[in-house]
């Protein structure tokens, strides 16, 4: 790491007279250099408010954000360098720390290596002196303010989430040994620093200690969050190759609607269908319907099966509907039309006269659906049931897929 | 051939075009990016929170890597401030957008193009974010590459905006009409010096230089800023900085505009679709010529900023229907206002997708 270059530029402290955030920034810097850092090797990202002013007088790397969310860039900027050698720093005030709570503790909880300080003085001083969450009571009785609920304790709650190092600091001239502690220790480090507000909050630095809370310091001894980078391999690589082997007499586009209960083996009744007809030379859609809960209710498939090329892969009037539970049969039946196929599982209850089957008792809950797929195919003739035979071949529950296709044969 | 879905490919197309790391949080109908993400970018990171997902990115951008994740309407909102910063520090990545139907949560299982309107105007003062739409499983390849070109050339988040139809529907597709494609590099271009992090030349994108570079001090910021990454309030060079950010797009449109048009000799009647509602055009298409009639087709795949090319065609043509699954047409407002005229038709469906046969009844109608 270089060390001849400054960390400050000469850009003039932008704070007000007293305001604890400049002391703050020459503090940091000293810190930095006495470490053995570089402009370079030093990341510094900042917040909105006043915290925020800090962004031009730094000659690192510099990234200026949004309030509250100075903690999570620094996150990302983090990992995304992955480098030791690099310092990430960031910036914020405790309104910055209120409104983003959430990324402090992700940070904490996966303890990344950066350094977060946190100026607290106890107030938004960029709007006109508003309470944050980190405002104490003493504070916001001072500042006739309604809210007497306690403040965050932002130290303890980094300690609790994980955070490798955090400490609240209310003597600022203890500041620059603690922060260079901080920024040594590995992982994820937060400063609290107690800052006077000398426009909305107290005057003098020796009324403040009337309205702060004490001073805390906790450590965690656990591993460092890294970027984690692996080798992965195309996603087609494995995928089912379909090479046409079997022949289809079909002259019109074909639109199956299978319908079940979740669970039934639905969906994937309606990909095997679709599979078999690529075998079969056909242009093959499968798209499924199924309540966001997943794992209960209907479940609802459709699949086109066409000589040409499909594009639109909605299914306007269903050529065959298959249904084996009341569940899917009570989702789809008002989508039949005059021309639709329909076979349903015999213990349907249907107020119309459509042919019945034993879908269920043959293939089985899991089954039935594959079952009734099965059925249409070799009653339909649309391909040979060889071609489902060769999807499922292979497959880890080759037998009972075997077994589903072959009950169909009993119905 | 094999039976696979536009989330796949798109997946694999941005890993190959050099997208380095997905973040994500989980949302219903994005859900597969998510899976095959995990599977295949050599980097993966679930986030807490979408805020904490689009920061992240940022961070990652900053430092020289591109990014991607995948939402939908929900986590975009919430998404939206850190977009705005992401385009304001100029930062390469890629958003993939799966419309679902609102408003609100909605019915996270049903498709939709209900969000246009908010992209459109997404960046606050109305400045423009290059948007692509994939009509099909062909453009899901091609645009996620254009994506991640877009993004770096331009340094810009690029939006690939598609729907639950396009990127959970099944269908058989032949692999091999995918070309491997190259990863896009991000050299520091050659500037001026002395270097300036803002500074543009006649290209008017200012050279990338990512945080933690040994030689040049990297500055980004969210801010009105100077060449120098300096907050400056309402300074001619400051302000001149976000107008560049308009021009840099608006200018160069015709370095990503992509669309196709199928146009039909002597037909004054027009068709206009994008995304998912494309293929429910290209088969009305059909049957509208099956039947004797003249018909041209135009399918929008940069759908912002707007090309002029856009209005050339539609200028050409009597009559104009633009077909979307949305309720009023949010293309056809944003091209010709919400004001109907007697050239504009639209061919609209609210919670489900727009037929063929319903786009072929109201251009006749």
């Amino acid at each position: 790491m270089e060390t001849s270059d400054k960390i400050l530029t000469k850009a003039k402290m932008p704070f007000c007279p007293g305001c604890g955030h400049g002391v703050c920034v020459r503090s940091t810097s000293k810190s930095l250099e006495n470490l053995g850092y570089g402009s370079k090797d030093v990341v510094m990202v900042s917040d909105i408010g006043c915290s925020g002013l800090v962004d031009p007088l730094f000659a690192t790397h510099t990234i200026h954000g949004l309030h509250g969310r100075s903690p999570a860039l620094g996150f990302g900027v983090t990992l995304g360098l992955d480098n030791p050698n690099k310092k990430v720093i960031v910036i914020q005030g405790d309104g910055g720390a209120t409104i983003g709570l959430q990324h402090i503790l992700e940070a904490s909880r996966r303890n990344v290596d950066m350094t977060l300080i946190v100026l607290n003085n106890l107030l938004y001083g960029m709007t006109g002196g508003q309470m944050s969450g980190l405002s104490t009571n003493n504070f916001k009785q001072f500042k006739h303010s309604d809210d007497n609920a306690e403040p965050y304790d932002i130290v303890n709650l980094a300690h609790q989430a994980g955070a490798a190092f955090s400490v609240r600091v209310n003597d600022i001239s203890n500041f620059e040994k603690i922060l260079k502690e901080a920024i040594e220790k590995p992982g994820f480090s937060l400063v609290e620093l107690s800052s006077l507000c000398t426009s909305h909050g107290m005057k003098k630095i020796s009324e403040l200690k009337n309205y702060i809370v004490e001073e805390e310091k906790f450590t965690n001894n656990r591993p460092v969050g890294v970027s984690l980078r692996r080798n992965t391999a195309n996603l087609f690589n494995r995928a089912k190759i379909l090479t046409p082997q079997f022949n289809s007499n079909i002259s019109e586009t074909i639109g199956v609607v299978i319908a079940g209960s979740a669970g039934g083996g639905i969906q994937s009744a309606a990909k095997m269908l679709a599979q078999a007809g690529i075998l079969s030379g056909l242009y093959a859609t499968m798209k499924g319907e199924y309540p966001i809960t997943v794992g209960t209710g209907f479940s609802v498939a459709e699949v086109i099966l066409s000589k040409k090329p499909i594009h639109f892969t909605g299914l306007e009037n269903p050529s065959v509907v298959l249904a084996v539970t009341e569940d899917g049969w009570n989702k789809i039946k008002n989508r039949i039309s005059s021309t639709s196929k329909v076979l349903i599982d015999s213990k349907i209850n249907s107020e119309e006269s459509y042919t019945t089957k034993e879908f269920l008792k043959e293939g089985g809950k899991k089954g039935a659906a594959l079952s009734a797929v099965s059925y249409w195919i070799n009653e339909s003739k649309v391909f040979p049931i060889e071609a489902l035979l060769k999807v499922v071949e292979g497959s880890k529950y080759e037998e009972s897929l075997r077994s589903a296709i072959k009950s169909a044969e009993n119905l | 051939m094999v039976l696979t879905d536009a989330s796949r490919i798109m997946t694999e197309a941005l890993v190959q075009s050099g997208a380095d790391v997905f973040i994500g949080y989980p949302i219903t109908p994005s859900n597969l990016f998510y899976a095959y993400s995990k599977e295949r970018f050599p980097e993966f990171l679930a986030g807490p929170d979408e805020i904490s997902v689009l920061q992240w990115m940022c961070g990652y951008s900053a430092a020289g890597k591109i990014p991607v994740t995948a939402t939908s309407f929900p986590g975009l909102a919430l998404m939206t401030e850190t977009l705005n910063m992401a385009y304001m520090m100029e930062l390469p990545m890629v958003l993939v957008i799966v419309q679902r139907l609102g408003p609100s949560t909605g019915s996270a299982t049903t498709g939709a193009q209900g969000d246009l309107k908010f992209l459109d105007g997404i960046i606050s003062g109305g400045l423009p974010l290059p948007i692509f739409s994939p009509s099909d499983f062909k453009d899901s390849w091609n645009l996620a590459n254009e994506a991640v070109k877009t993004a770096v050339e331009f340094r810009t988040p690029v939006i690939l905006l598609t729907s639950k139809e396009m990127v959970m529907t099944q269908k058989g597709f032949d692999i091999n009409l995918l070309k491997a494609l190259n990863r896009v590099n991000n050299p520091i271009k050659n500037f001026e010096p002395p270097y300036q992090p803002y500074k543009a030349g006649e290209d008017m994108v200012p050279p990338f230089v990512p945080l933690g570079n040994e030689e040049l001090q990297a500055r980004f910021n969210a801010s009105t800023h100077d060449n120098d990454g300096l907050i400056r309030k309402g300074t001619p060079e400051s302000l001149a900085n976000t107008w560049r950010l308009r021009e840099k797009l608006e200018k160069r449109i015709d370095e990503f505009f992509f669309y196709e048009l199928d146009a039909e000799n002597g037909a004054t009647n027009l068709i206009v679709s994008w995304g998912i509602t494309a293929d429910a055009s290209r088969d009305a298409v059909q049957t509208i010529r099956k039947k004797g009639n003249k018909i041209s087709l135009l399918i929008v795949k940069t759908i912002l900023p707007i090309s002029s090319k856009i209005y050339e065609i539609i200028d050409s043509y009597e009559k104009v229907l633009f077909a979307e699954e949305n309720m009023t047409g949010l293309y056809k407002e944003m091209i010709f206002g919400k004001r109907n005229n007697s050239k504009v038709k639209t061919a609209t469906k609210f919670g489900g997708m727009l037929t063929p046969s319903e786009i072929e009844k109201m251009l006749f109608n």
